[in-house]
């Protein structure tokens, strides 16, 4: 009995439960203190495998957490509280761009015959992501007041993908700058803030307006 | 600054100018009182000799990253590593001579060889042009995040080149804060250390990439780039923007090509610019010539064919400076070989 | 198996006022969220705090949340503001200075802080990461495999059946058969007499 409710959990810490059984196991595991520990005993294990330096294994942080949320009210209820906080992400508007950055006519990557083969990127859409959180998720609701509504990940901008004939002068070229403009420059060829003055977010109707 | 120097000359021509820089800061007991260029220069020469780890953001049109920079010099080779932290996972390693750039979004990684016994410091150093092109000056003390600052403008004489405030620590020197500006004074982008890090020792651990490259294209350069002498044409500007020198003339190819480009670097003292010069590949010539803008962040590429020739130039200064210069290239005739002489 | 499944399902729970079913994220993600801050900030200490408050935003987020992404992902960018949002705006010297050439490394070769640095949770975790490897080295090997393939790969159970040439159910039971072995003697650790681990209930 208890090996196999064991066993489930196993598979729903590992993403591999069916649906109908995970909310039955979710139920149980809310309430059952034993099988929570052994929940969270199953993430120090992998923590351990993977050996994350400076990660502490036996932190208290999920005993302040639960500490902190047993204290708020149910979350139903604050559901209509309204939240003033500094979003922290920001939109990508035409206007911000530098009044200095002059309109530009052709995007660099069209024109030019691709280099031995290397492939020509043709995107103005976003890169394809990385990094787990750069999924592109939709904008909550305008006006939702609460910083924390699903930003809008850096895949969602259009920022156009700098060919390599770009990354090539940008890389050849920054040996030669001083040290604190070669920052710059190479700080935004990091970030992926290469492009044209003239493009517009992709989602602007429903774009977050700063 | 012109490379007819041997590099190594060069390299200690410089040296010897930061460590008179050095010798008269050290003398000068009351460090508040050295001059606005003196921080500029102190600061330079901490950005390029000291150990650093640091983590940053970077704020350009309206949107904000942060990076991390691992910066060291060990027997007189320099490593550096600057890492995109959120989303693009773009990373740029220099070891040395070797400059590798890892574009994950493009699963490709450029590796450029500079020619070895280029000097460690290619960068421009202030002179009295400079002064000429901007004025410098220090506008306040300032307690930035607990640290005493001298706040420095530089601000730019004319439209050819961007303006800067720096907030520099009194201690160290390091640029704890720096925000680039149009003529108008309008910030356009700013970077800001939230972490910094001063050690004796980075293990060479630091300066590996932390993205995956399998499956990558890599893309790398000729490592003995061909002569210049070899080249049967001189490309020149005609004209420069007030300020404006030649700084340094080389021929190299591109990661990826075979093809030689000469590569010319112009230079305020401050803002450079370079122009990569190529021959037109044969399946272009029938293209008709656009040229063509990009812009990195506040800094700015433009391309254009002159005589056949693909003329590139990119720098950290506004659209019009590049396609300025890149419009004044020319080619010059060399003497002919040959050719009867009277 | 939707891959999202099981943290819907809790979070399903936790939207309906279930603050119980929170307490099962938190431990399922927290070290990956304290490893994320940790880019953003080198003091293990710090990054646990910026971990803790990115979760307790996500709770009080969680309304908000509607499930068109996983719940990591949202998790995750979340934590990456908070970390931002603490290194920028933080009220003390982003300047820290490291010339003492004997405290060059802060971390010996085995990746563990030095022990004078190390404050007593520290050293429990030591003993826990050794306590599991020991664990995994007295396995059978194909549950060895199994565990690791999983943790260490993040293979899916269908990619790990496909690997080690067993049907998934296999590869469940094993990665289960597994646990159990390590956890025998991590619960030592955590339930030994001096209650020695901190953990939730």
């Amino acid at each position: 009995m208890n090996e196999e409710l064991d066993s489930q959990l196993s598979a729903m810490f590992d993403d591999e439960l069916a649906p109908g059984e995970c909310e039955l196991l979710a139920r149980r595991l809310s309430r059952d203190e034993q099988l929570k520990a052994r929940w969270g005993r199953y993430a120090v294990v992998g923590a351990a495998i993977r050996s994350e330096r400076g990660v502490r294994l036996n932190a208290p942080l999920a005993g302040l957490v639960s500490a902190v949320i047993l204290a708020e009210p149910a979350l139903a209820a604050a559901h209509g509280a309204r939240r003033t906080g500094v979003r922290w992400w920001q939109p990508v508007a035409a206007a911000a761009v530098a009044a200095g950055v002059a309109a530009v006519s052709v995007l660099w990557l069209r024109a030019q015959a691709p280099l031995a083969g290397a492939p020509l990127s043709a995107h103005l859409t976003a890169p394809t992501a990385t990094v787990p959180g750069a999924a592109v998720v939709p904008a909550a609701a305008a006006g939702a007041p609460d910083s924390y509504v699903v930003p809008r990940a850096p895949a969602a901008r259009a920022m156009a993908v700098p060919s390599i004939e770009l990354a090539n002068y940008v890389v050849a070229h920054s040996v030669f700058s001083s040290p604190v403009t070669r920052r710059n420059l190479l700080s935004a060829f990091m970030t992926g803030e290469s492009g044209t003055a003239a493009e517009e977010p992709r989602d602007d109707a429903q774009g977050n307006v700063q | 600054m012109l490379r007819a120097m041997c590099s190594s000359e060069r390299f200690v021509a410089l040296t010897l100018a930061w460590a008179v820089a050095g010798a008269a800061l050290a003398e000068d007991t009351s460090l508040g009182r050295a001059p606005p260029t003196q921080w500029l220069e102190r600061m330079n020469q901490a950005l390029t000799t000291r150990n650093y780890d640091g983590t940053f953001s970077h704020w350009h049109g309206g949107h904000v990253e942060m990076l991390r920079i691992i910066h060291r010099v060990q027997d007189g080779t320099v490593s550096e590593r600057l890492a995109s932290l959120d989303g693009s996972g773009r990373e740029f390693i220099r070891t040395g001579a070797s400059l590798t750039c890892y574009l994950p979004d493009q699963r490709t990684v450029l590796v450029e060889q500079r020619p070895p016994d280029e000097s460690l410091v290619g960068f421009p150093a202030l002179n009295d042009q400079t002064a000429s092109s901007y004025d410098i000056r220090e506008v306040s003390r300032t307690r930035l995040n607990r640290r005493n600052t001298h706040v420095i403008t530089v601000s730019p004489k004319d439209e050819y080149r961007y303006g800067y405030r720096l907030w520099i620590d009194d201690s160290t020197a390091m640029p704890l804060k720096t925000q680039l500006c149009d003529t108008r004074g309008h910030v356009i982008e700013q970077i800001v250390f939230a972490s910094l890090t001063l050690s004796a020792h980075i293990p060479d651990s630091a300066f590996k990439p932390e993205v995956s490259t399998v499956g990558f294209k890599w893309l790398r350069n000729e490592s003995a780039p061909p002569a210049l002498a070899a080249a049967t044409q001189a490309w020149n500007a005609m004209r420069l923007p007030p300020g404006f020198r030649i700084a340094a003339r080389s021929a190299q190819t591109l990661p990826g090509s075979t093809d030689p480009v000469d590569h010319l670097v112009f230079t305020d003292g401050l803002a450079s610019v370079s122009v990569f010069v190529e021959a037109q590949r044969r399946e272009q010539a029938d293209q008709p010539s656009v040229p063509e803008s990009a812009t990195v962040g506040s800094s700015s590429a433009f391309s254009t064919v002159i005589d056949g020739h693909k003329i590139t130039a990119v720098g950290e200064v506004p659209p019009d400076t590049v396609r300025f210069i890149a419009n004044q290239l020319k080619a010059q005739e060399p003497p002919s070989v040959g050719s009867r002489r009277p | 198996m939707s891959a999202d499944a099981s943290d819907l399902s809790l979070v399903r729970r936790v939207q309906r006022g279930d603050k119980g079913a929170f307490d099962a994220l938190v431990l399922k993600y927290q070290h990956k969220l304290v490893k994320l801050v940790m880019r953003y900030v080198r003091n293990p200490a710090e990054a646990e705090d910026i971990a803790q408050e990115a979760f307790i935003k996500a709770y009080r987020a969680l309304p908000q949340f509607r499930g068109d992404s996983a719940f990591y992902t949202w998790l995750y960018r979340i934590a990456i503001n908070t970390a931002k949002n603490a290194v920028v705006s933080r009220d003390r010297s982003p300047i820290e200075y490291d010339l003492d050439r004997n405290n060059e490394e802060s971390y010996d070769m085995q990746g563990r802080l030095k022990d004078s640095e190390t404050p007593e949770g520290l050293v429990l975790t030591d003993e826990i990461r050794s306590t599991v490897n020991a664990a995994i080295d007295a396995l059978p090997e194909d549950l060895r495999t199994a565990i690791v393939l999983r943790e260490l790969e993040g293979l899916s159970y269908e990619e790990i059946a496909a690997a080690m040439a067993c049907p998934v159910g296999t590869v469940r039971s094993r990665i289960f058969r597994a646990r159990e072995a390590i956890d025998r003697r991590l619960r030592e650790v955590f339930e030994g007499g001096l209650g020695r681990a901190e953990e939730l209930g």
